[in-house]
C-alpha cells in the first residue's frame, strides 16, 4: 500500500518532466515554443488515460483478484450446501449468541445516556483518600459530591457550559386511594438545562426553584408515572400531587423516551432545595462532607479532556486544604449509565467473565466449522495439488481459502446477529419486566448500535480467520506428488491432518469442560440457596418496611404512632410476637461503622442493627451468654450485643463480656451479651463482624416490625395493613413474608445458573457434533485397514475397541485438561456468586462423567459402522 | 475462455514494450523521456511508440521488481528519475529474449512459403 503510494505520488512531476523534455528537443529541431508544446503532448499520448493505467497497474491485483475469490468461493460453497448451510449454522449460532449478550451489557453499560447530544455530556466522580482518620458521610455512593462541592464545580469551573447535580434513587409516598411507594430524583434546577431535556408538557426548574431550601415544592413528572398513576390527564400541569404528605406544584411532565440518568428510571424530578422537606431527618444540605449528589457536566466546545482535569482538579485541591490530610482524584468520563468507578469496578470483571463463557461456546462452533473444513480439504486435495502444480502461489491459494471461510463467517455472522438483536431485546424485555417484585425496575436498551456493529464484525472476521487459517494452510501445503496421486498415498500429510482433527476435538471437550463444570457449579450454588438454613427461624414471620419520615412524620408523631401501631399488631388473633428492628434479616439493608478496641488503633470496620428485646426470641437467635436488652435501653445505653465469631475474632481467648468498643463517632459502647451466629445481613454469611445496638425512639422514623404468627399469612398481613390504616388511613404499608427477602438473594443465582446452563447446553450440542463428525470422519478414511483387519481375521469387536480408544484418547486428555482449568477459573466464579464452592466434589465428579458419557455415545453411533464394514467391499472400492 | 485470450494478446503486446524497455536500460540507468527516445533512435524510428504508453509499462516492471527507481539529475541538469535494471530484470530480458527469438524464427518459418506461392 505504502510503496504503491510512494510510486504514484510524483507521477503527475515526471509526466510533466517528460514532456518538458520533449519540448525542449522539437525547440533544438526549429519548432516554436507553442508548436513543440502541442508536438510533444501528440506524441505522448492521452496524459489522463496514461495516469489512469498507470494507477491499475498498481490496483488491479489486490482488488480484482479479491473479486475472483469471492466468486470463485460462492461457487465452491454452492457446490458442497450441506456443509455450507451446516458451518453458517453452527457460526450464526456462536456469533448471534455473543452479539446478543453484548447488546445487552451495551445498552447497560457502553450506550450514551438517552439525551439530546449526550457525547458532551460528562460525568464526575471523586475518589476521596485520607491520610490517617478522615470521616466522610456516604449516601448511595461514595463518588458522588456534596452540596457545597457541587457548587463550588458549578460556579468556578471554566470548562462546562453547565453542571447539574442530583440525588437519585429519592424514595416517596404518593398519596392516592392507594398510596404507593415510588423513585425519583431531587435535582438541581439547572439539570433539565443542562441536560437540554425540554418537558413534553409544561416547563422544566428555573433558577428561582431552587432560591431557598425547601421553599418551593415543585414537581416534574415522568411520562410513564403520569400515564400509569396520574391518568395521562393533559390538564395537571398547574395541579398540586402529594408526596410524603407535601403538595408539590406539577409543573412539566417529562418527554417520554426520558426516564432520567440512571439505569432505574425515574418517576419524578423535585429541586435539590426541597430534600430538606422530602426527607427532613437527614441534613443533607447543610452537611458538607456527605457525598449524595451525582455530578454531570455539559462541555463548552472544543474543550479538551486534559483542559477539564486541569480545571477541576484546580477547584479539587482547593476544597482539600479545608480537611486535613485529604486528597481527591475525580473520575472524568463520558456519561453513561453505570459510570462510576465504584459500578464499573464491579461491573468490568463480571462482564468479561460473561463475555468470556459465551466466547468459550463461539470457539467451540469455531472448531466444529474447522473439522468440517478440514474433512472437506480432503476431498478438494486433488483440485488443491492442481493448482499449485499449475503454478499457484502458497499465498495466494490461502488467500482464496480464507476468503472462502470470510464468506462462510460472514453468512453466519450476519445471520446470527440479525436472530440475536431481535430476540435479545425482547429476552431483556421479558427478564426485567419479569424480575421478583423487590427488584427495582431497570432499563436497559439492547437495541443495536454502532457499539454493537462493530462487535459483530470483529467478530465475525476473528471467527472466519479463526476457523478458516488451519485448514487453509494445511491444505494448501505443497505435497504436490503424491496427492496428484489420488488416494491415501500421503499418509504424512493423512496423520497431519488426523493428528489435527484429533487436537481440535480434545480443546472442543476442554472448553465444554469448563462451560459445564462452571454450570454445575453454579446449578449446585442454586441449590444450596435454595436449601440453606440461614441460621434464624424464617418461616412463619410477616415484615413490614414504615419509613414515617417520608409520609410526612415528625419524631413525637412518629413514636405516637408506632406504640399504638406495636399495641394494635399484639391484638390481631394469631400474632405470637412483634419485634422490631432498623433492619430486617437478609432485607439488603445494611449498617455499618468503624470501631476501634482498646489499645489499638487498628479501625474494625462492623455491621450492626438497633432492634428490640424481642427481636432475638422473635428470629430465634438464642443470646448464648450475658444478657438481652432491656424494655429501658435505647440508643444512650452503652450495651451492645455481638455475635460468637465477633466476640472471637476481636477478643480471642478472652472473656468478651465487659469488653470495650469505640465508635468513629467517640462514644464507647461494653459487651453486655453475645448472639448466636446467623446470616442475618448477608446470605450464606454469618460469621463476618456483626453487633446489636439497643432500639430507641429515634429508629421510630423507619424501622421494620416483624411479627411471628400461627395463622394464615393473609389475614395476618390484612391485619397489619388494618391496623396501620386505622391510625392513619393515608399511610402506604406493604406486608411481606420475611423469607421473601431470600428470593431476592436467589434471583441473581437463579438467572446465572439458567444462562450458564444455556451455554453449557449449546455446548454440549456443538462438542458432540464435533465429537461424532471427528469419529465418523476417521472411520470412513480407515474403511481400508478396517477392511484389512477383518480380512485377517480381527474380530468385530476388537475393532469397535480399537476404534472407540482411539476416540475417546483425545476427548480424554481435553477432559482433564478442561478439569484443571476449571479448578483455576472455579475460584473466581465462588467469590462472585453465592453459594458457590470453589472444589465442590459433585460437581467436580458429576459432570466430567456426564460429559464423557455423552462423548461415548457420540463416539459409538459411528463407531459401530466400522463394524458393518464388509472386507470384501472396503478392499475391492479403493 | 474468451476472456483468457484476450488476456493473453495483450500480455503480448505488453510484453514487447516491455521487452524494449528492459533491452534499452541493459545499456545503463535512463530517465523516461530518455528510453522513448533510444527506443526511437535505436530502431531507426521505425516504431513509433506512443511515448505515455512508457509509465504503465514501467510501473509494472517496478511492481514485478525488474527494475529499480533512483533520483538523479539528467543531461540539462534537472531532477529527474532514473530507472535501471535489476538482477531479476537482467535474468528476466535473457528469457524474453530468448523467447522473442524462438517466436520470431517461429513466424518467419510459417510465413516464408507463403511469399513463394505468390510469385
Amino acid at each position: 500500500m505504502t510503496r504503491r503510494k510512494k510510486m504514484l505520488q510524483q507521477l503527475d512531476n515526471d509526466i510533466r518532466e517528460h514532456i518538458e523534455h520533449e519540448t525542449q528537443d522539437n525547440i533544438d529541431r526549429g519548432m516554436t515554443p507553442e508548436e513543440a508544446h502541442y508536438a510533444a503532448l501528440r506524441k505522448f499520448g492521452n496524459v489522463a488515460r496514461v495516469k489512469e493505467q498507470t494507477h491499475e497497474v498498481w490496483m488491479i491485483t489486490w482488488l480484482e483478484q479479491l473479486w475472483q475469490d469471492v466468486r470463485f468461493g460462492v461457487r465452491a460453497l454452492r457446490r458442497s450446501p450441506s456443509l455450507t448451510v451446516a458451518a453458517v449454522l453452527a457460526i450464526a449460532l456462536g456469533v448471534g449468541i455473543n452479539v446478543g449478550i453484548f447488546s445487552v451489557l451495551n445498552g447497560l453499560a457502553l450506550r450514551l445516556l438517552p439525551i439530546p447530544r449526550a457525547n458532551e455530556i460528562l460525568s464526575v466522580n471523586q475518589v476521596l483518600r485520607f491520610r490517617g482518620k478522615g470521616l466522610r458521610y456516604i449516601n448511595n455512593n461514595s463518588g458522588y459530591f456534596s452540596w457545597s462541592e457541587y457548587r463550588d464545580y458549578r460556579d468556578h469551573n471554566h470548562v462546562f457550559s453547565g453542571v447539574a447535580a442530583y440525588q437519585p434513587y429519592v424514595e416517596a409516598t404518593l398519596a392516592g386511594s392507594n398510596p404507593r411507594s415510588i423513585l425519583g430524583a431531587a435535582a438541581s434546577c439547572n439539570y433539565f438545562d443542562v441536560l437540554q431535556e425540554s418537558p413534553a408538557l409544561g416547563r422544566g426548574f428555573g433558577a428561582d426553584d431552587c432560591a431557598a431550601a425547601g421553599a418551593n415544592a415543585v414537581v416534574v413528572v415522568s411520562d410513564a408515572m403520569w400515564r400509569n398513576q396520574l391518568g395521562a390527564d393533559r390538564a395537571l400541569i398547574g395541579k398540586a400531587i402529594v408526596l410524603n404528605r407535601v403538595h408539590y406544584t406539577v409543573i412539566g411532565i417529562a418527554r417520554p423516551g426520558f426516564t432520567g440518568t440512571e439505569p432505574i428510571p425515574s418517576a419524578f424530578w423535585v429541586p435539590v432545595t426541597m430534600s430538606a422537606v422530602l426527607e427532613p431527618d437527614e441534613k443533607r444540605l447543610a452537611n458538607d462532607n456527605m457525598s449524595w449528589l451525582a455530578m454531570l457536566g455539559r462541555l463548552r466546545p472544543q474543550v479538551s479532556p486534559e483542559q477539564v482535569r486541569a480545571d477541576l482538579d484546580v477547584i479539587a485541591q482547593r476544597i482539600n486544604q479545608q480537611y486535613s490530610g485529604r486528597t481527591t482524584s475525580l473520575s472524568i468520563h463520558t456519561a453513561r449509565y453505570l459510570s462510576s468507578p465504584e459500578e464499573r469496578q464491579f461491573l468490568i470483571p463480571v462482564s468479561s467473565v460473561i463475555l468470556a463463557a459465551f466466547g468459550l461456546v463461539l470457539l467451540i462452533a469455531c472448531a466444529n466449522v474447522t473439522n468440517l473444513l478440514l474433512a472437506r480439504a480432503s476431498v478438494r486435495q486433488k483440485e488443491i495439488a492442481l493448482r499449485l502444480s499449475l503454478g499457484a502461489g502458497r499465498g495466494r491459494l490461502v488467500r482464496q481459502l480464507l476468503t472462502e471461510s470470510l464468506l462462510l463467517s460472514m453468512a453466519g455472522g450476519i445471520l446470527g446477529s440479525i436472530i440475536a438483536c431481535w430476540s435479545f431485546m425482547r429476552l431483556t424485555g421479558f427478564i426485567t419486566s419479569h424480575l421478583p417484585g423487590d427488584f427495582p425496575p431497570i432499563s436497559i436498551n439492547a437495541t443495536p448500535d454502532l457499539h454493537v456493529l462493530f462487535y459483530a464484525l470483529l467478530l465475525t472476521f476473528c471467527t472466519g480467520i479463526a476457523f478458516g487459517l488451519v485448514p487453509a494452510l494445511q491444505s494448501t501445503r505443497p505435497n504436490l506428488n503424491s496427492s496428484m496421486h489420488g488416494d491415501g498415498a500421503a499418509v504424512g500429510g493423512k496423520r497431519r491432518r488426523r493428528f489435527l482433527l484429533k487436537a481440535l476435538v480434545g480443546a472442543q471437550v476442554a472448553v465444554c469442560m469448563v462451560l459445564l463444570m462452571a454450570a454445575g457449579l453454579l446449578l449446585r450454588g442454586l441449590y444450596y440457596a435454595q436449601t440453606v438454613d440461614p441460621g434464624f427461624e424464617i418461616k412463619g414471620v410477616a415484615t413490614t418496611l414504615l419509613n414515617l419520615s417520608h409520609q410526612g412524620y415528625d419524631a413525637p408523631r412518629a413514636t405516637q404512632f408506632m406504640t399504638r401501631y406495636v399495641e394494635g399488631l399484639s391484638a390481631i388473633p394469631g400474632v405470637t410476637d412483634v419485634a422490631r428492628a432498623e433492619c430486617a434479616p437478609l432485607a439488603h439493608d445494611f449498617s455499618g461503622d468503624h470501631f476501634t478496641l482498646q489499645g489499638s488503633s487498628e479501625q474494625i470496620p462492623i455491621e450492626y442493627n438497633h432492634v428490640t428485646p424481642s427481636y432475638f426470641s422473635l428470629t430465634g437467635i438464642p443470646i448464648v451468654r450475658g444478657r438481652n436488652f432491656t424494655a429501658a435501653e435505647t440508643h444512650d445505653a452503652s450495651g451492645v450485643i455481638v455475635t460468637e465469631s465477633t466476640a472471637r475474632r476481636l477478643w480471642p481467648g478472652q472473656d468478651p463480656l465487659g469488653q470495650t468498643l469505640r465508635e468513629t463517632s467517640g462514644h464507647v459502647r461494653t459487651v453486655i451479651g453475645i448472639a448466636r451466629d446467623a446470616q442475618v445481613a448477608h446470605l450464606g454469611d454469618s460469621t463476618s463482624n456483626y453487633l446489636y445496638y439497643p432500639f430507641g425512639p429515634e429508629d421510630n422514623a423507619r424501622s421494620y416490625v416483624l411479627v411471628r404468627y400461627a395463622a394464615s399469612f393473609n389475614d395476618v398481613s390484612n391485619g397489619m395493613r388494618t391496623a396501620a390504616l386505622s391510625i392513619d388511613p393515608n399511610l402506604s404499608v406493604d406486608v411481606t413474608r420475611l423469607e421473601d427477602y431470600l428470593e431476592v438473594w436467589r434471583a441473581p443465582s437463579r438467572l446465572v445458573a439458567w444462562l450458564s446452563s444455556t451455554l453449557g447446553g449449546l455446548a454440549l450440542l456443538l462438542c458432540s457434533i464435533g465429537v461424532y463428525g471427528m469419529v465418523s470422519y476417521s472411520v470412513s478414511r480407515s474403511v481400508r485397514e478396517i477392511g484389512i483387519r477383518l480380512a485377517l481375521g480381527a474380530d468385530k469387536g476388537a475393532v469397535v475397541r480399537l476404534v472407540l480408544w482411539q476416540s475417546m484418547r483425545p476427548v480424554l486428555i481435553g477432559g482433564i485438561v478442561g478439569i484443571v482449568l476449571c479448578a483455576a477459573v472455579s475460584s473466581v466464579l465462588s467469590s462472585m456468586m453465592f453459594g458457590v464452592g470453589a472444589h465442590d466434589p459433585i460437581a467436580f465428579v458429576a459432570v466430567p462423567c456426564f460429559l464423557l458419557g455423552v462423548a461415548l455415545l457420540a463416539t459409538l453411533i459411528p463407531a459401530r459402522r466400522a463394524m458393518d464394514v464388509d472386507p470384501a467391499v472396503a478392499l475391492r472400492c479403493e | 475462455m474468451s476472456t483468457k485470450e484476450q488476456q493473453e494478446r495483450i500480455e503480448l503486446l505488453q510484453g514487447t514494450l516491455d521487452l524494449l524497455i528492459l533491452r534499452t536500460l541493459q545499456l545503463g540507468p535512463l530517465h523516461g523521456h530518455a528510453i522513448a527516445k533510444a527506443i526511437e533512435f535505436r530502431s531507426d524510428e521505425v516504431l513509433q511508440v506512443e511515448q505515455g504508453s512508457l509509465y504503465p509499462a514501467l510501473h509494472r516492471l517496478i511492481k514485478r521488481n525488474w527494475i529499480s527507481v533512483e533520483a538523479g539529475t539528467s543531461e540539462n541538469n534537472r531532477r529527474a528519475k532514473f530507472y535501471a535494471l535489476t538482477a531479476k530484470g537482467r535474468k528476466q530480458l535473457s528469457v524474453e529474449t530468448n523467447k522473442w527469438e524462438k517466436l520470431a524464427a517461429a513466424i518467419a518459418q510459417v510465413l516464408k512459403p507463403a511469399r513463394q506461392e505468390e510469385r
